[in-house]
């Protein structure tokens, strides 16, 4: 059931905003705003923006930002379960302490903890706020992922990207609120019952010709001209056809689309072309060809920019760290496909003075555990990998409204339950809200009777972190 | 994988959103109090607990709370006698049995959610208990718990019983087609409504085709139906498109949207569900064969249950149990107790939501917050879906399965099974016969390999057939190539053996319900987790839409039988109300109650009470047909309404919710893709059977049986031909929308973790694109262009063919003009090419430029 069929005029207009390069229409769109259009904040924002850096597949917290003395002294040896009996997994049986792949620091002022894989990150220590504490129910990556991004785990909702665009609008009425770049998966980005308007837009950062960064955004026909012309035919059906209905909100929104898909076949590519970036820029983000953080560079560069022109809340997936097996391996090289990236950007965002309206967030959708995991059951041990684990994990945050160089929460002796500054997933999204003036308990929509919310019924938003 | 609890994941808006239940004022568990405690027990509670109560629980759990969480007050001895919707937080004496203890280990309740406290802390709690949990605090204001209140409850319209409302006087009674058409002019009249003109005739035939079918209408039937000027002619096409199988591959659809159904199990590692499509195959004979809605209720709950008279009859009885499989299971859960609770939870939604229109979902963890469902309400149902277990865990690994039933067999059906089994083992045979051979051959070139190395290192040279070697080099290197060829092909051969063998049994299974070895009524699970058991409840329904008292359930039996009964008794006020409602839906784009999926005292009210029980009335009158409702509904004057706006009637009702016009709509994903097909001539029809292509290797994961994972699906090769059959019938996949047809993604599709009995229908600009680029399209434009031109010769001809093809009317003369317009500037833009190749081109133009219109997009 959804509550927005019967769709105004109004809001159609607002929909065929929801595009690139949508400047033609822009004297068109009088009040592109969400339905919260008072636009009035709840509390004073402290940011305008969000940018999320997921990190799909669960980074190993044990070897980024903490280190467990009684896991160290212990490395390879036995450890006692700390699970509940019910709880099965596969390849953990021997339980076997593993230390940290590389050492962790102390880093900058405040001391915080970070491991020597991430140089680039151990520079900007003072930036960010390290949650030590992150909390979230499901080991597995599908409930897991969902429930980051909308919440819960099985229904179908909205994400949190879709929930900021319908809570506060968009900053510029030419572009999207919500651009999901490399989306692992349709419900990440999805609006669920929020209008479609809010829906994220995926986009993919092609790293050669072949690949679009939107969908169906080549020509098919055998020029521009043909195609405009064909498209001229429709349009001329279509205007025949709402003269005959005497109007439809529904086909009026299609034929303004039309025009607006039309000129993103061109806006778009643009958009996405970094070839007019300097080169510091692009050293800056670790960007080049045959280097290991070339895409992520990429994807993070074009973050900035559409962070910069006014979208509300763009996510960069950056996947690969599932590391069940040879994690001494496989984690370094993947920290050195991110490590600049996402530093490179913190940096970019702070030399443009925009970090102090923007959130940064970057995290998995869990963590792994502090004892090994070997699911072939021959692998020699320094060829072992880590499980999924939900009960802590690591998560930091940057940019206006938080607290740089704090490292809030503690887990106990070996890592894997929260003793001190338990975040929820629901809390971070709370948090999130907060800074972005929004309170979570108000931010609702009304479905099959019952008021909706990003949070459900939970959520509180951490005080202690906020600057 | 390690699983915390689930945390409360549903629970409802805040607590002063009161409903219409009742809060009962609580004094007699005052009543509960033992001797008066003496001064040492009420200074320990000043001193150890009182402080900890008012720091970490006062904010969420007192008078002064702004929102009381969980409906728990901790302020008071009686609020914490009391309890919340979990029932009391504390017993007195017994710390083991209070949930308060519970909550503060953290032990399936997380108190406080910010941290545990110190050991030290708890320990005073239990202490305190045992002692008697003295405590001298008098509740503030009431200390409310909700208890349903089912006679108040029952006056909400949808729970009242169906009545047979007098058909209602017009003044023009000449409008009236059917009976219900005075409902609807009743209504307009009364509002000083007129209806609008009716459609044309192309118009509503293309309306009904599309509706009823989801294909529209050939241009011989267009010309059949213009042409026949007899009275009937409107039934003999409706009853023609009845008569289709179209017909059951359209509806069916609509139902499996209620279902979750998908080719996959859960969400994770795409792990097929290669029974799936039998439910398929069933829902769309079922719609064909117009089974009656009781009888098809009855076989979806408890159709394993059902006696039944032959072969065939017991497999489609089984197979019906698919509804309560084919959901998004998380079969990778490692937690199985709370597997089983997600599962059954599932269940009880899909069955609120497809049958009563209830939110039955929202009473696993308390009461529900607006409609008069209670917690035993849930757990009477939840009790005999978990007496009858739809997964098991697998011997290795954390993965579980969904059940499956072997299907009877007619004696043709089983020696046509045998028969390809046989065939299939010859196969299989050959193949290890081959790879023999093959390995046979290869350790002869490896011998001779090692040999010929030996040689070459300058060792005592080998003799081979008592001749010594001189040309070892090239002898090396045709060996090698040799070996490595052998290799290669054995290499390929392992896999496809392992495929035969994985795929050898050619029995047919279902997904289906079986009653399990020990049915029995079980316990409400507070906060919805199976490790916190509360009372244990009789297995039944929901109380407030029965009539009478739920029958006893036999020793053995699950219940699944008697509430499948239930469900399906005429006297039942919400399932021929729901059912109704979604067909009427489906036709005129709105329900009678436009919350389809949602009856309750949140929902919207009907639009058309009257009509609504009227429908109803007639439906259970009919037989609980399906058919017979779509049919008068179709032919109904209200049906016929043109979907021209008129100035007047929108400022009174701009949502025509008293339906003065037909509501257009735009086509749905399979609506769309379908007709694109039957537009192009491509459509080609199917029998149905598995949408998964699991006999092409290439599309499995590693097949092993016991592996880590269990093996999953890409659909990497498609089957021969799938480009053109019914949308209905390609896979649905629940993480990727990677089969090589991606137009359900762009156009609203259901998300396959979602029941829904409407569709969103979203307007954004990637549909845009992908009607003016995607591939699907530009193909069909390229086939109805070029049949155009070999068809009809002559440009006037195949211009109307077009526009009737594409249109389902003719071509007036403005259009005409326009598309030879457009042809002649492509002509004159387009110089390259011989030409029939450009005329080939601009007819492609033409055709993608009217499949990209409103009109094609659009059912008006």
């Amino acid at each position: 059931m959804n509550q927005f069929r019967t769709i105004s005029r109004r809001r159609m207009l607002q929909t065929t905003a929801c595009g690139f390069g949508g400047l033609a229409l822009a004297d068109l769109v009088s009040a592109a705003n969400g339905p919260r259009a008072d636009g009035r904040p709840d509390m004073v924002p402290r940011v305008k923006r969000v940018i999320f850096l997921f990190m799909a597949g669960g980074p190993s917290q044990h070897d980024l930002f903490q280190e467990k003395k009684f896991i160290t002294d212990r490395h390879g040896q036995k450890i006692d379960s700390p699970l509940r009996k019910e709880v099965l997994q596969v390849g953990t049986e021997q339980y076997l302490a593993l230390g940290t792949v590389a050492p962790i620091r102390p880093r900058g002022e405040s001391g915080m903890m970070i491991s020597d894989l991430l140089p680039h990150l151990a520079k900007v220590a003072d930036d960010i706020c390290l949650l030590r504490g992150m909390n979230t129910d499901n080991p597995q990556h599908a409930s897991a992922v969902n429930q980051f991004h909308t919440g819960v785990f099985t229904e179908v909702r909205p994400s949190m990207g879709a929930w900021i665009s319908y809570g506060l609008g968009t900053e510029n009425r030419n572009l999207p609120g919500f651009v999901s770049i490399h989306a692992p998966g349709v419900r990440t980005y999805g609006s669920g019952f929020l209008p479609a308007e809010h829906q994220g837009t995926p986009l993919t950062v092609p790293l050669n010709d072949k690949t679009l960064p939107i969908e169906n955004l080549r020509n098919v026909s055998s020029s521009d001209a043909i195609q405009q012309r064909r498209m001229g035919l429709t349009k001329r059906l279509n205007q025949r056809l709402i003269e005959d209905l005497r109007g439809d909100a529904n086909m009026e929104g299609m034929i303004q689309n039309m025009e607006l898909a039309f000129r993103m076949q061109t806006t778009t590519p643009q958009l996405v072309d970094l070839s007019n970036e300097t080169q510091a820029a692009l050293d800056l983000y670790g960007i080049g060809s045959g280097k290991e953080s070339d895409k992520n560079g990429r994807a993070c560069l074009l973050a900035r920019k559409l962070s910069e022109s006014g979208v509300r809340f763009v996510q960069v997936t950056m996947d690969g760290w599932d590391h069940h097996g040879d994690i001494r391996t496989l984690l370094p090289k993947l920290c050195q496909q991110t490590d600049q990236p996402v530093v490179g950007l913190l940096q970019d965002l702070k030399q443009r003075g925009l970090l102090d309206d923007t959130l940064v967030l970057w995290s998995g959708e869990f963590g792994r555990t502090p004892w090994s995991q070997d699911v072939t059951g021959t692998a020699p041990f320094d060829k072992h990998g880590r499980e999924h684990q939900p009960e802590s994990f690591c998560a930091w945050m940057a940019g206006g409204g938080v607290k740089g160089g704090l490292t809030w929460g503690e887990t106990d002796e070996m890592g894997y339950r929260v003793v001190e500054g338990k975040v929820h997933i629901h809390d971070l999204h709370a948090t999130m809200l907060h800074l972005l003036g929004i309170d979570h308990t108000r931010l609702t929509w009304n479905q099959v009777g019952r008021d909706f919310r990003l949070t459900d019924v939970h959520g509180t938003v951490v005080n202690e972190i906020l600057a | 994988m390690s699983v915390s609890v689930a945390r409360p994941n549903r629970d409802v808006a805040p607590r002063s959103l009161v409903f219409s239940v009742v809060l009962g004022l609580v004094s007699s568990v005052a009543a509960q109090d033992q001797a008066a405690p003496t001064q040492e027990q009420l200074n320990f509670f000043e001193t150890k607990i009182r402080p900890v109560l008012v720091t970490h629980c006062h904010e969420c759990h007192s008078s002064e709370s702004k929102i009381v969480q969980g409906g728990l007050r901790v302020d008071s001895r009686d609020g914490l006698l009391q309890g919340g919707d979990n029932g009391p937080a504390i017993v007195s004496g017994q710390p083991e049995q209070s949930l308060l203890i519970k909550a503060l280990r953290h032990d399936g309740i997380e108190m406080p959610p910010k941290g545990k406290l110190p050991a030290s802390v708890i320990r005073d709690f239990e202490t305190w208990i045992l002692m008697g949990a003295a405590d001298p605090r008098v509740a503030k204001g009431p200390v409310g718990v909700s208890a349903v209140d089912l006679e108040e409850g029952r006056k909400h319209w949808s729970f009242q019983p169906v009545r047979d409302p007098p058909i209602p006087a017009v003044h023009d009674a000449s409008w009236p087609v059917d009976p219900l058409d005075h409902f609807v002019l009743a209504r307009l009249e009364q509002a000083g409504l007129r209806p609008v003109a009716d459609a044309d005739r192309y118009t509503w035939l293309r309306r009904v085709s599309l509706d009823l079918t989801g294909l529209p209408p050939t241009p011989g039937e267009i010309e059949t139906f213009v042409r026949d000027n007899s009275p009937h002619a409107c039934e003999i096409v409706v009853d023609r498109l009845l008569r289709s199988r179209a017909f059951g591959e359209r509806w069916a659809r609509h139902w499996l949207d209620l279902t979750g159904y998908a080719d996959m199990m859960g969400t994770s590692n795409s792990v097929f569900a290669e029974h799936a499509w039998r439910y398929r195959d069933y829902l769309i004979e079922a719609f064909q064969n117009d089974k009656p809605f009781d009888r098809f209720v009855r076989e979806q709950i408890a159709g394993d249950l059902l006696p039944a008279a032959s072969p065939q009859e017991r497999a489609e009885n089984i197979t019906a149990t698919g509804f309560l499989m084919v959901g998004d299971v998380e079969i990778v859960e490692p937690d199985k107790a709370k597997l089983e609770a997600d599962h059954v939870d599932t269940q009880v939604i899909k069955i609120g939501t497809a049958f009563l229109g209830m939110t039955l979902g929202c009473a696993r963890c308390h009461d529900h917050k607006f409609d008069p469902i209670a917690l035993p309400d849930y757990y009477g149902i939840a009790g005999m879906l978990r007496s009858s277990p739809a997964t098991h865990k697998i011997p290795f690994g954390v993965w579980s399965k969904l059940n499956s039933t072997e299907l009877p067999e007619t004696p043709e059906q089983k020696a046509a099974r045998q028969k390809l089994e046989a065939e299939h083992a010859e196969k299989l045979a050959a193949m290890k016969g081959e790879q023999i051979k093959l390995e046979t051959e290869k350790k002869t070139v490896d011998e001779q390999l090692a040999a010929v190395g030996a040689s070459l290192d300058g060792q005592v040279a080998p003799k081979l057939g008592g001749e010594s070697r001189s040309d070892s080099p090239t002898e090396k290197t045709s060996l090698t190539k040799r070996r490595d060829e052998l290799a290669e092909q054995l290499k390929k051969l392992a896999p496809r053996i392992q495929h035969a063998e994985f795929f050898a049994s050619k029995v047919p299974h279902a997904f289906a319900m079986c009653d399990g070895a020990q049915p029995t009524d079980m316990p409400i699970y507070i906060r919805g987790n199976p490790y916190s058991p509360g009372d244990v409840v009789p297995r039944g329904t929901i109380r407030v839409a029965s009539w009478d008292a739920f029958p006893p359930i036999p020793a053995g039996q699950s219940g699944r039988l008697q509430l499948a009964d239930w469900l399906a008794d005429r006297h039942n006020p919400l399932t021929p109300r729901v059912t109704v409602n979604r067909i009427w839906q489906k036709l005129f784009g709105e329900g009678l109650v436009r919350t389809v999926d949602y009856f309750g005292t949140r929902g919207e009210t009907p639009s058309h009470p009257e009509l609504l029980d009227h429908l109803a009335t007639r439906f259970l009158q009919n037989g609980w047909s399906q058919k017979q409702l779509i049919r008068a509904i179709v032919l109904s004057r209200a049906y016929r309404l043109s979907s021209t706006n008129d100035n007047a009637a929108n400022k009174v009702d701009p949502d025509n919710r008293l339906l003065w016009r037909m509501n257009r709509q735009r086509l749905d994903a399979e609506a769309l893709r379908d007709q694109l097909l039957a537009v192009s001539g491509e459509l080609k029809p199917t029998n149905g059977g598995p949408g998964l292509v699991l006999e092409e290797p290439e599309n499995c994961g590693e097949l092993r049986q016991s592996g880590v994972n269990p093996p999953n699906y890409t659909h990497r090769k498609p089957r021969t031909g799938e480009e053109f059959v019914r949308t209905i019938y390609l896979p649905v996949m629940r993480t990727s929308t990677a089969t090589h047809d991606n137009l359900r993604s762009f156009f609203d599709f259901v998300n396959p973790a979602q029941i829904a009995g409407q569709r969103n229908q979203t307007v954004v600009p990637t549909q845009s694109l992908f009607v003016m680029n995607n591939e699907l399209f530009r193909k069909r434009a390229k086939t109805l262009a070029d049949q155009l031109i070999t068809d009809s010769p002559q440009v006037d001809a195949r211009l109307n063919q077009l526009w009737l093809r594409a249109f389902s009317r003719p071509i007036t003369t403005a259009e005409r003009d326009a598309a030879l317009t457009f042809l002649a500037e492509l002509e004159a833009s387009l110089d390259s090419q011989d030409a029939s190749t450009r005329e080939s081109l601009h007819w492609q133009e033409l055709c993608h430029s009217l499949l990209a219109s409103n009109e094609f997009l659009f059912r008006i």
